[in-house]
């Protein structure tokens, strides 16, 4: 079939397409009957169906789940590639009470929480120099987006040869994975800023504070606040890395330990809890910068 | 409705004649296919070996145990020289014992060739399937190496302290039991989870305060960079830690000729290396894993060659390994309990030994360590010295 | 901020100037520094070095293999993941029951920081060239399926409401109205999957190192002491992510260019 052909369309006011076909679209009358049949079904009732979308979304974990119970009773896989889950649970449950789960998530969220200060506050500082002064920009730009062509975890090697292994590497790492998409989308953000609300800025003769204040950076705030989000992913990404290479206690370092000594069952209990974390990390900011994006007026 | 000619083209071209779609599906089977291409699966058999560690800047050399002697005089390789579909690999692992666990478990080696007892163990408490067939190295003593300004005199200096540790190898094991002698856990010890080769870098550069280890650090020590302060040496000998040639139950019920040869040839090779007229090649041989020779001299001195070399499955070498599982249970380094008992398979070692004519040639050691029977290696000497 | 009506826009000259000021300066300084021995030699060795080094290291040294084995991993993984992502992403977009299914686990797997699979990657595929390609498909999973969903997702209506005017089977609506509408979104997707494949393939030879390839080599300088090899890999290792940056970039152009939005 090809487009080149005129289509005949119903026209406003036929209420039926063309007889010749064989009417494989329900039309839309019938539609809204069969909505209103599953609605009198289902009691018209939104928490029921939410608990059936929530039962659909679980069913395919669900399944996994059952797969990986009958392969660890079984055998299918030997119990160095898939531990038994009901062997995770249990250490889950022997980490929690013994508080060394929440010591590592601690220590690793505290890791985080440095470095991204750090590098958010120094990326805003920067992209905020470079929005306002195009010749700073100029010069240092080139110069900035060389440097973050690199991979972070390129420079991990040569951070080590300079600051060590210990706290410093981690916390300098973390703070370069949030200092690149922070200046990036702050600098962006500070340009995007439409001209004419710098003009009303001139208008209502704004001192450069006050413009800055008051009209720049409140414009430019969903933008950066994206710097913010994937700075911290990034953060929480580069953490997870660097933990995993030499330290002492974390969750990555957990993860080091369960793969050293054969225990996957470790392995999983934290990567569970780096999921959780990084869930609750991306949701929670996302729900704020939807927040944020809702009173940008649409430019 | 209209569209202009070049919609019509993208849109009535399959998506086989497309040519964007087509050089990325090209390009895809292309990667695919040499991602997946594996080696022509030819008749002959390969016998793949794993050697747990890498020499200096990740040599593939070894040091410390029989096997390496083999692999440095291509002992096995000679075994199978005249059998041409038989092909012989060694692979060396910078992971050292877990990383030949990982290899093992996922059916890419044979044998695991010279793997310390705690990764075995653990192996095995998960159910890996392997036979130990050979002593690789026993009473393998480890030493503890500081910044020369640490301040750390001994074992007992190192409470809170920052101190790498190779997790998951022999090294773990042999380093709780030392510390459980002086009163210490691990957990008084700020211990950072690093391989060989990481840790000779931080140690140089004083980013850890110190390190466990075997001999690679005489070298430092004695070019001052650090300082070795604790030996077991000169402490317990039972803190010493062992090494074994293990196979894979699976390999060794398809082929237990090749297992028995690989034996042969491991075993020719001990003879030839416990032999202390031999003591300056062994050690110069060791040299290709960029190790220099006096820190083996200095590792070796005051320890016959064959103290250490053995390739007999004796009681002092069984019961080391029941003890280093129970230890490891302990340690809570290990969930459940090992059956080390089942675990050994002398009789490849034991046809070796009598093919050629070698039953009395090392000596043997009780459970507790006491000789119970002497062996001619004993007699020779050393050609200097 | 004031804008003064009378200030000249930056010529061609200065503002090609100043874009090379930094860098130069820069640059100027590490030889200065280098030479004058104000930095020790063992931390920043002198340009000429690293050149040197860099010339070593292809025509004697097995540089150039390195760089082919990382790539060639990068490519590899990459492969796999476009072959498995883009289908699988559409299948999101396209389908609700698909999504509603296995939407959730998707997401959840997103959530996982990317390292945090090395561990079990190398568990389950021990650390040969399988796990790194198998890593690196994972991470350049992530994007692929991402766009190619949202995408698939964001067909116009009128697409749409034209399949359904002229009753396309499920195979002709595919065809001639979900791919080419999710075109460039895939695109996009296939595009960042590439960045995320090379930032993949270095940290997997940094962590399952055995074998050729930039990574080690990287991991031999640190643990050598060599700066300039580890300074000169480093540089490697940026400019084939932006090499592969651009060529990802020109393919989106031609391969988007019949779209003119």
């Amino acid at each position: 079939m090809s487009l080149t052909h005129p289509i005949p369309l119903p026209q406003a006011g036929e209420g039926t397409l063309p007889s010749r076909r064989t009417t494989r679209v329900p039309s839309a009358a019938k539609r809204e009957r069969d909505r209103v049949r599953v609605r009198e079904l289902t009691g018209s009732m939104p928490s029921l169906r939410r608990l059936q979308s929530v039962a659909v979304s679980l069913a395919f974990p669900a399944v996994l789940l059952l797969l990986w119970e009958l392969s660890a009773r079984y055998g299918w896989l030997p119990e160095q590639i898939l531990p038994d889950p009901r062997l995770v649970i249990q250490t889950i449950q022997e980490f929690v009470a013994s508080g060394e789960l929440l010591d590592d998530t601690r220590i690793s969220l505290a890791r985080v929480a440095q470095g991204f200060l750090f590098g958010g506050l120094a990326g805003l500082l920067l992209g905020i120099a470079m929005g306002l002064w195009p010749r700073f920009q100029a010069y240092v730009d080139p110069l900035f987006l060389a440097v973050s062509q690199v991979p972070t975890l390129g420079w991990m090697p040569l951070l080590i040869l300079l600051v060590g292994i210990d706290e410093e590497l981690k916390v300098t790492i973390i703070a370069w994975a949030a200092f690149v998409p922070v200046t990036l989308n702050t600098y962006r953000g500070i340009r995007g800023v439409p001209a004419r609300y710098r003009e009303v800025g001139q208008v209502l003769t704004f001192g450069p504070w006050s413009a800055l204040t008051k009209i720049v950076l409140p414009a430019a705030v969903p933008t950066i606040f994206v710097g913010i989000r994937e700075g911290l992913a990034n953060s929480w990404q580069t953490l997870v890395a660097a933990e995993l290479f030499a330290s002492s206690e974390g969750l990555g370092y957990l993860m080091a330990w369960g793969r050293q000594l054969f225990q996957l069952d470790l392995v999983i209990t934290a990567m569970i809890v780096v999921g959780a974390i990084g869930l609750l990390l991306n949701g929670g900011l996302g729900a704020i910068e939807r927040r944020l994006q809702r009173w940008q007026v649409a430019s | 409705m209209t569209t202009t000619s070049r919609q019509r083209r993208v849109f009535s071209r399959r998506a086989s004649t497309n040519p964007s779609r087509r050089s990325i599906i090209a390009l895809a089977a292309l990667a695919l296919g040499l991602a997946v291409a594996a080696p022509a699966v030819a008749d002959s058999t390969v016998i793949r070996l794993g050697y747990p560690g890498v020499g200096i800047d990740n040599r593939p050399f070894g040091y410390g145990d029989n096997v390496s002697v083999a692999h440095i005089g291509h002992f096995i390789e000679d075994e199978f020289k005249n059998d041409p579909d038989v092909k012989v690999e060694w692979t060396f692992f910078r992971g050292a014992g877990p990383a030949v666990n990982e290899a093992i478990a996922n059916g890419q080696l044979d044998f695991g060739a010279g793997e310390g007892d705690l990764p075995s163990i653990v192996a095995r408490s998960k159910g890996l399937k392997t036979k130990i067939i050979l002593a690789a190295d026993t009473r393998d003593p480890i030493y503890l190496a500081v910044k020369p300004d640490s301040g750390i005199a001994g074992i007992d200096d190192l409470k809170g302290r920052k101190i790498a540790q190779f997790r998951g190898t022999n090294l773990q094991i042999a380093t709780d039991r030392v510390l459980e002698a002086h009163g210490l856990t691990e957990r008084d010890i700020k211990f950072i989870n690093l391989d060989t080769g990481n840790t000779l870098a931080a140690l140089a550069s004083g980013d850890i305060d110190g390190a466990f280890g075997g001999p690679e650090y005489l070298d430092l020590d004695r070019r001052g960079i650090v300082k070795v302060v604790y030996s077991t040496k000169s402490d317990d000998p039972a803190f010493g830690r062992q090494a074994a040639l293990l196979v894979t139950e699976d390999f060794e019920s398809r082929h237990p000729d090749l297992t028995a040869r690989v034996v042969k040839a491991v075993v020719r090779s001990a003879q030839w290396s416990t032999d202390e007229s031999n003591r300056e090649a062994v050690f110069q041989g060791w040299t290709k894993s960029g190790i220099p020779v006096e820190t083996f001299r200095a590792d070796f001195a005051g320890v016959k060659l064959t103290d250490r070399l053995s390739p007999i499955i004796d009681d002092f070498f069984i019961a080391r390994y029941r003890a280093q599982a129970e230890r490891a249970k302990a340690y809570k380094l290990l969930r459940d309990d090992v059956d080390v008992d089942s675990w050994f398979e002398p009789k490849y070692l034991n046809q070796a030994l009598a093919d050629l004519k070698l039953e009395d040639y090392w000596p043997r050691y009780d459970a507790t360590g006491k000789k119970v029977a002497t062996g001619t290696v004993e007699q020779t000497q050393a050609a200097t010295q | 901020m004031t804008v003064t009506a009378l200030a000249l826009p930056p010529t061609r000259a200065s503002t090609r100037w100043r874009a090379i000021a930094l860098p130069l300066g820069l640059l100027v300084a590490w030889e200065v520094a280098a030479h004058t021995g104000l930095v020790r030699a063992l931390f920043l060795p002198p340009l000429e070095a690293l050149a040197a080094r860099a010339w070593t290291e292809i025509v004697d040294g097995e540089l150039s293999l390195d760089i082919a084995m990382s790539l060639a991993r990068d490519l590899a993984g990459f492969a796999i993941a476009a072959v498995i992502g883009v289908p699988l992403g559409l299948a999101l977009g396209l389908s609700r029951l698909v999504e509603r299914v296995f939407g959730p686990t998707f997401s959840a797997y997103r959530q996982i920081a990317l390292f945090a699979w090395v561990p079990l990657i190398s568990m389950w595929f021990g650390t040969g060239e399988e796990a790194k390609i198998a890593f690196v498909a994972l991470a350049a999973l992530n994007p692929i399926v991402f766009n190619s969903a949202e995408g698939a997702r964001s067909i116009p209506a009128h697409y749409r409401e034209v399949a359904r005017v002229l009753t396309f089977g499920r195979w002709q609506l595919l065809r001639y109205v979900a791919l080419p509408g999710a075109f460039p979104s895939i695109v996009t997707g296939l595009h960042l999957g590439l960045i995320y494949a090379w930032l993949a393939t270095v940290g997997a030879e940094f962590f399952l190192n055995l074998g050729p390839g930039l990574g080690g080599r990287i991991n031999e300088g640190r643990e050598l002491f060599q700066m300039d090899l580890l300074l000169l890999c480093v540089l490697l290792l940026g400019l084939i992510g932006v090499l592969l940056n651009k060529l990802a970039g020109l393919a989106e152009a031609r391969l988007l260019a019949w779209q003119r939005r």
